[in-house]
């Protein structure tokens, strides 16, 4: 896999944790669910994923870069992991609605099983880590795009949940926009 | 306040990663990681509403 390649396919994994995030959003307007404090762990956690492509795009691939992404993985499956437990017993009805019959706890869970595996995939290829392989292009419109539909989803999260949790701690089972309550 | 402090601590993380220093943009992200594996491991030891 040339460096190329690679930048191309850290900008492609930037776009798929940009879809998660907006998917997330879309519940949560759509359906009226607002995240709670483990749902909003978890997409802190897929935003946390995309620092290391960010990385990559900027500075080069690099195996501590790719590390990054790991961590935020591992931490992510974690704690999507825990939702799934305290709703794992029968009879138990799951915290929000399911997509295709998996609550979306589940799905995160398997999106940063993949990550993980998806990561030592990358990792096997050597190549892109060596220096002057011939491909040092600019950083196109594709990657910068991707960097910054991140960002910005990123942003959005922050507004959002300032609105939903004011300035206190989260709830644990949010109803309502706690900040547009407060100054209706 | 935490999780909004978090994310905006992750995008912070982010511009500096596509715009300034890599060293800066890799203590950002180890504050942040710590940061969200102390706030999990708060609500995790939280005493548990059992619905059974």
């Amino acid at each position: 896999m040339t460096r190329a390649q690679a930048l191309t396919l850290n900008a492609l994994a930037l776009y798929g944790v940009a879809l998660v995030l907006a998917v997330a959003f879309a519940a949560q307007l759509v359906l009226g669910e607002l995240p709670c404090p483990l749902c909003l762990l978890q997409r802190i956690q897929f935003a946390m994923l995309a620092i290391g492509p960010i990385l990559n795009i900027r500075f080069g691939p690099r195996p501590s870069h790719y590390a990054l992404s790991l961590f935020a993985a591992v931490l992510g499956a974690t704690v999507a992991g825990r939702q799934m437990l305290l709703h794992i017993l029968p009879g138990d009805a799951g915290y929000g609605s399911a997509l295709l019959g998996y609550h979306y706890y589940t799905w995160a869970f398997i999106g940063f099983a993949a990550a993980v595996v998806l990561i030592a995939l990358v990792l096997l290829f050597d190549r892109q880590f060596e220096p002057g392989t011939g491909d040092d292009a600019r950083i196109g419109s594709f990657a910068r795009t991707a960097a910054w539909l991140v960002i910005a989803l990123t942003l959005l999260n922050v507004a959002s949940t300032v609105l939903e949790c004011g300035f206190r701690a989260c709830p644990d089972n949010p109803t309502v926009y706690e900040l547009l309550k407060s100054v209706r | 306040m935490e999780f909004s402090a978090l994310f905006l601590a992750v995008a912070m993380a982010m511009a500096v990663a596509w715009r300034g220093s890599r060293r800066l943009a890799l203590a950002l992200f180890a504050i942040v990681l710590i940061a969200s594996a102390a706030t999990y491991l708060h609500h995790a030891t939280d005493v548990l509403k059992l619905s059974f």
